[in-house]
């Protein structure tokens, strides 16, 4: 096994887990290298870095998927390796394969491993061979054959991009009526998102729970794992809320699914850090995918363990064998706070960071690339922090989760801390009645009406009109400058606003 | 003084809307802590505590809050805690609304591309009706009619890629009524 020097760190990504990424870089001793597309020239993985390299325009293929630009910024940065964070170009098997032809450490699986795990079709075949239970299902799904599939398992059926992750590509099909035209639109937007248009159909549960087990591999063929995390909670797929451990889990079927990873992680021959994902219906559980990557919710594991699995994925790309993790204590949650309108269906939100109360406390961590100033723009992902909560039991790591959430405060972009909040606090989060349909039985109609609130809102907002409270215009208006440039500051045609007049 | 200025400001009530919902909030009365405003005719009293960060503590109805304030050109924005306003001042929606639309246009919401267009110029169609399919923040959006309407200009195309803010289509009322025939608007 060569062991191999690291000394300058390219990290292809933006946003927290660049920043992320960068300072776990950075306390090793390590020189980091950022990239930027124009959108982000200012962002704070940007700053962070000790050197950082524009790398296309703001659309995300221009820049962030750009693996020639990113190459070559790395080659002239004098980088010997690249951790591509997570989306973009993390589970490209191309990529990865680029890097390695450049001479440079990829900081994740082989471009071979990933590629087997990547799609979805081999990996299930993969999962089978190594006595991994899988949920019923079709490969390869034309119309025809689908919907003979669901007519003989019963709708609903789900239906999934072979190349898609997390969530994206993955549409519910609850008649027969629907099916065809459900099977071209999700064809549709796997071949736009991923560059491939295949997609295969899965048996649905009704209310199953999503467990995943995170597993480390080295070059010796080591495997650890290191726990699970409970990510049932979710909305439209995408998970909004994690936890770990997983509640109510019997210690049998945590054991049965820690080896059923290791299995798998061995069969694949995988070697940096990897997450097994698990549809769990009571005791039973069934393979769903393995992310080839860091998760994006990766703290709630680090901090029961006491470990950096950013640390551990450098020092494994170095050839570095893995210690044994130590024994794991309390209970992590972690909510994901996205630029979105809770109140209107989810919409996307953008805008500028025009202030910002972030929380703070024992067992409080909030991952952020947030300051005042920063601009979230319609280009990517609408992720805009994780807030993690440490306890020495679920019930403190709870409490403490709805303390901090009541913190945080981002004005000017609107986002979902306040839900997740009522989402933490509810009775039905607290008993742990967990699965995927969570959010959809509990909270699909919010916020409930709060007279209070609303009246402190209109107050706020009348003193805000007349110049009485809030940010300052000409204060705010030299910061906003400076970090965003005049043309976009919305200060600048301030005194638009008028007091409307009794007349 | 400042004080004074800031209290005859204060004497205007607003008139905001958030959503569909519209209000009116008047501030009585401020000296010290001490606050007092009438929301839609409903007068309340509580404090408010400036701090130092351009936020405040307001405590009324036996409750705590911590707000924070921002002026848009065409909105206030509030956090209210973890929650956040958009208020926008009462305008010209009154009349769409007298015209019996929600909504005279389909904007993106998003910049984004444009994958089916699913409505003609001239379709009635009914409240909650898909009307233009775009792709934006890599996932599928399904634009729908807030209210029933009758297409009057279908203004994007499938391929198309729209940025925030473009209308996609243009809508008149269903129903014409001598009231809207007497609008020189709606023709």
């Amino acid at each position: 096994m060569a062991r191999r020097k690291l000394k300058v760190l390219l990290v292809a990504n933006r946003g927290e887990i660049a920043l992320r990424i960068i300072r776990t870089a950075r306390a090793m001793g390590l020189r980091t290298v950022a990239v930027f597309s124009e959108a982000d020239a200012h962002s704070a993985h940007v700053a962070a870095a000790d050197d950082a390299r524009l790398i296309g325009g703001a659309p995300a293929a221009e820049s962030y998927l750009n693996i020639d630009s990113i190459i070559a910024a790395a080659r002239e940065t004098g980088a010997d390796a690249i951790h591509p964070g997570y989306g973009f170009l993390s589970e490209r098997p191309e990529f990865a394969r680029a890097v390695e032809q450049a001479g440079l450490i990829f900081v994740g699986p082989r471009a071979d491993v990933m590629a087997q795990l990547g799609d979805k079709i081999s990996a299930r075949k993969l999962a089978i061979a190594a006595g991994v239970p899988v949920v019923p299902g079709l490969e390869a799904a034309a119309p025809d054959a689908a919907c003979e599939f669901a007519a003989r398992e019963g709708f609903p059926i789900l239906v999934k991009a072979a190349a898609g992750g997390g969530g994206r590509g993955m549409r519910v099909v609850e008649s027969a009526e629907v099916c065809v035209a459900a099977l071209e639109a999700a064809s549709r937007e796997a071949l736009s998102a991923f560059g491939d248009g295949r997609v295969f159909i899965e048996k649905y549960l009704a209310r199953p729970r999503h467990i995943e087990v995170q597993f480390l591999g080295d070059e010796k063929g080591n495997i650890v794992t290191m726990g699970e995390r409970d990510c049932s909670i979710q909305r439209r797929h995408q998970k909004i809320v994690e936890e770990s451990p997983a509640p109510h889990l019997s210690n049998t079927a945590r054991d049965a699914m820690l080896a059923a990873a290791t299995r798998l992680a061995r069969a694949a021959g995988y070697t940096n850090a990897g997450t097994a994902e698990f549809l769990v219906d009571g005791d039973r559980f069934y393979f769903l995918e393995v992310n080839a990557r860091l998760q994006v919710e990766h703290p709630i594991t680090e901090i029961r363990f006491g470990c950096d699995l950013v640390e551990e994925q450098l020092k494994i790309a170095c050839g570095e064998e893995i210690a044994p993790p130590s024994a794991p204590r309390g209970c992590a949650i972690e909510c994901r706070i996205n630029a979105e309108d809770a109140s209107a269906g989810f919409r996307p939100a953008i805008g500028i960071v025009l202030d910002l109360r972030v929380p703070a406390g024992p067992g409080v961590r909030f991952d952020t690339h947030l300051a005042r100033g920063s601009e979230v723009t319609p280009f990517y992902d609408g992720l805009l922090g994780k807030l993690i909560t440490y306890g020495s039991d679920r019930k403190q790591a709870r409490a403490r989760m709805v303390a901090a959430l009541d913190e945080l405060a981002i004005l000017g972009v609107t986002n979902t801390a306040a839900f997740l909040r009522d989402v933490i606090a509810s009775e039905a989060f607290g008993a742990a009645d967990l699965s995927t349909r969570f959010i959809e039985e509990q909270f699909s109609h919010w916020p409930s009406e709060d007279q209070a609130l609303t009246e402190a809102a209109l107050i706020a907002a009348s003193l805000t009109a007349s110049g009485a409270l809030g940010i300052r215009p000409t204060e705010a208006a030299a910061q906003l400058t400076a970090a965003d440039g005049a043309d976009r500051s919305p200060w600048k045609a301030l005194g638009g606003f008028e007091l409307w007049k009794r007349q | 003084m400042e004080g004074v200025g800031r209290l005859r400001a204060l004497e205007a009530p607003v008139k905001l809307k958030s959503g569909s919902r519209d209000f009116e909030i008047e501030i009585l009365f401020r000296e010290g802590f001490e606050i007092r405003a009438r929301i839609d005719g409903r007068e309340l009293a509580g404090t408010l505590r400036e701090l130092g960060d351009a936020s405040a503590i307001l405590e009324i109805e036996g409750r705590r809050f911590r707000v924070m304030g921002a002026r848009r050109k065409q909105s206030i924005l509030v956090a209210v805690g973890p929650r956040t306003f958009d208020f926008a001042p009462v305008d010209g929606g009154a009349r769409r609304a007298r015209r019996g639309l929600a909504a005279a246009e389909i904007i993106a919401p998003m910049p984004g591309k444009v994958l089916k267009v699913l409505v003609n110029e001239g379709d009635v169609v009914s409240a909650g009706q898909a009307m233009v399919i775009i792709e934006a923040m890599k996932m599928e959006t399904t634009l729908s009619a807030e209210s029933p309407a009758v297409v009057k200009r279908v203004c994007a195309k499938p391929g198309d890629t729209v940025d925030h803010g473009a209308v996609l289509i243009e809508l008149s009322p269903a129903v014409v009524s001598s009231a809207l025939q007497s609008d020189p608007e709606a023709r």
